[in-house]
């Protein structure tokens, strides 16, 4: 596994700095003769002209009412979450359908077998205790986005799920409810970093990983250090654990994607946007 | 203590009880409609395999009495509306709501008894916001709807998570029409509505 991450944590490194530098290259070209600066304005269209077309939001997708400011911002803030450029589609593309296929070919019907043999409440203490598990990415996105709250209950959960819940199994504090709210403790380092302020960047397909942005990517790497399984010896067990973390997610989601794919007519594109705006709302969650 | 979390306890059913009290007209609608939905999902009589065809057709009866099929179709075609001729634009309307109703049908029949919170609703003007929570066994999700003044409320987006259906359809209809005219649009959803009616498995097909 060492071996592994000291080869791939740079190689992802260095992609990602190339996804940027392309990304800001796109951002800062000032076009220099008329033609580039037609192609530009065509680039720049959709928006401009949803703003002539008059189809204005009065609120965001949460109901927050959205204050127009200069009167010319009719998009949510979710939306330019969405409008993440996606430099290398083809490329995308081409990992979105190989991960399609994985999930059909083999995450699927190993999925479907699994929960037939093993029945929902296992697999429910399995889910915990891998959730459980995952504290340490949860503790550090808090207390990096600085809602001392949050992590203090998360870390309450946590001493309470492991202590008292063998181990995470059970999740015995799911029924305590906090004094005050609390923000969503469902965070990660990618997360963090756009609570921070920073963009996507752009739009990445990850084989295995699925959709992710340029942010989200190295904060994922952040997470996989963070992540207690990826310390497992030796490397084919960490895998295992983490595969079997998957198959055993997918177990309860079998159908999810299947009715995305089936009401969409660009599945590409509507996981593309559904990702972005699920990633933008959790962030402010 | 345990005296302190009985008056808070009775605190928020007030509050409850308050809200739905308040809940305007559109949440009324909307609330009626849903009701609707559930009645003839949760109706035993419809359950079986034979009846399906019944149960779809009694669903989306419903569904058009609470939905503004056009102003939902208009939004998601966004600036290429204009671009349709009338008869193409009817011809979006009609396919579009008959491709939503085929697929979302398909999802609410794994309808389990869930229940649905109406939080909060907000009126501006013609529209209006309202925010609900699906309390599933182990989750809860937010299902958010926004609302039209037309002779009746009518919904015309759903948000899902944050994800806006008008808006994921619109980055997918903006893309197909960059590239295609709107007739092979049309073909496409007709298309696609063909292979849900013969069963076909989304499995194999990568493109959509």
């Amino acid at each position: 596994m060492h071996l592994m991450t000291r080869i791939l944590a740079p190689a992802a490194l260095v992609l990602l700095l190339c996804g940027s530098a392309f990304a800001a290259n796109i951002e800062t070209a000032t076009p220099t003769t008329p033609a580039q600066a037609e192609s530009m304005k065509t680039e720049l269209a959709p928006s401009q002209t949803l703003l002539a077309y008059g189809d204005e939001d009065i609120w965001d997708e949460n109901g927050q009412l959205i204050k127009r400011t200069h009167g010319a911002k009719t998009e949510t803030p979710g939306d330019l979450a969405a409008q993440t450029p996606d430099p290398l589609e083809g490329w995308n593309r081409m990992w979105f359908g190989f991960n399609d296929k994985l999930y059909f070919w083999a995450l699927k019907p190993v999925a479907q077998g699994y929960s037939t043999v093993i029945p929902e409440r296992p697999r429910i203490w399995v889910r915990n205790f891998f959730h459980n598990l995952m504290y340490p990415v949860r503790f550090t996105s808090l207390m990096l986005q600085g809602k001392f709250d949050a992590a203090a209950v998360e870390t309450s959960r946590f001493i309470g799920n492991t202590a008292f819940g063998l181990g995470g199994l059970a999740d015995v504090t799911s029924d305590n409810k906090t004094f005050r709210p609390i923000p969503s403790t469902e965070q990660d380092l990618g997360l963090t970093f756009g609570y921070w302020g920073a963009d996507n960047g752009m739009y990445l397909v990850w084989p295995f990983l699925g959709p992710s942005s340029a942010r989200d990517t190295v904060g994922y790497v952040g997470d996989h250090f963070l992540t207690p399984t990826t310390y497992i010896h030796p490397w084919y067990w960490s895998v295992a654990a983490k595969g079997y973390d998957k198959v055993n997610a997918i177990s309860f989601r079998i159908g999810d994607y299947e009715a995305v794919k089936e009401a969409s007519l660009d599945p590409y594109e509507a996981v593309r946007d559904g990702y972005l705006r699920m990633r933008f709302k959790k962030m402010n969650d | 203590m345990k005296k302190l979390t009985n008056i808070l306890g009775a605190l928020a059913l007030v509050v409850c009880f308050a809200s739905v009290a308040l809940a305007g007209e559109p949440q009324d609608r909307l609330k009626a409609g849903i009701d609707n939905v559930i009645t003839i999902l949760s109706d035993a009589g419809l359950k079986a395999a034979n009846k399906r065809t019944e149960r779809q057709n009694k669903l989306r009866a419903v569904a058009d009495t609470f939905f503004d099929w056009r102003e939902l179709s208009r939004r998601a075609a966004a600036e290429n509306w204009a671009k349709f001729s009338p008869k193409q634009q009817e011809d979006f309307v009609t396919t579009f709501s008959e491709l939503l109703q085929k697929t979302y049908i398909r999802k609410l029949e794994k309808y389990n008894n869930e229940k649905v919170n109406y939080l909060k609703e907000q009126i501006e003007g013609d529209q209006a916001f309202i925010n609900t929570q699906v309390q599933m066994k182990d989750k809860s999700i937010p299902i958010n709807y926004i609302m039209i003044k037309r002779e009746k409320w009518l919904v015309y987006d759903v948000f899902v998570e944050g994800v806006s259906l008008v808006k994921n359809y619109r980055t997918q209809f903006a893309k197909i029409l960059s590239k295609d005219s709107p007739e092979e649009l049309l073909q496409r959803m007709k298309d696609k509505i063909k292979a849900i009616d013969n069963g076909q498995n989304v499995d194999d097909k990568v493109g959509g």
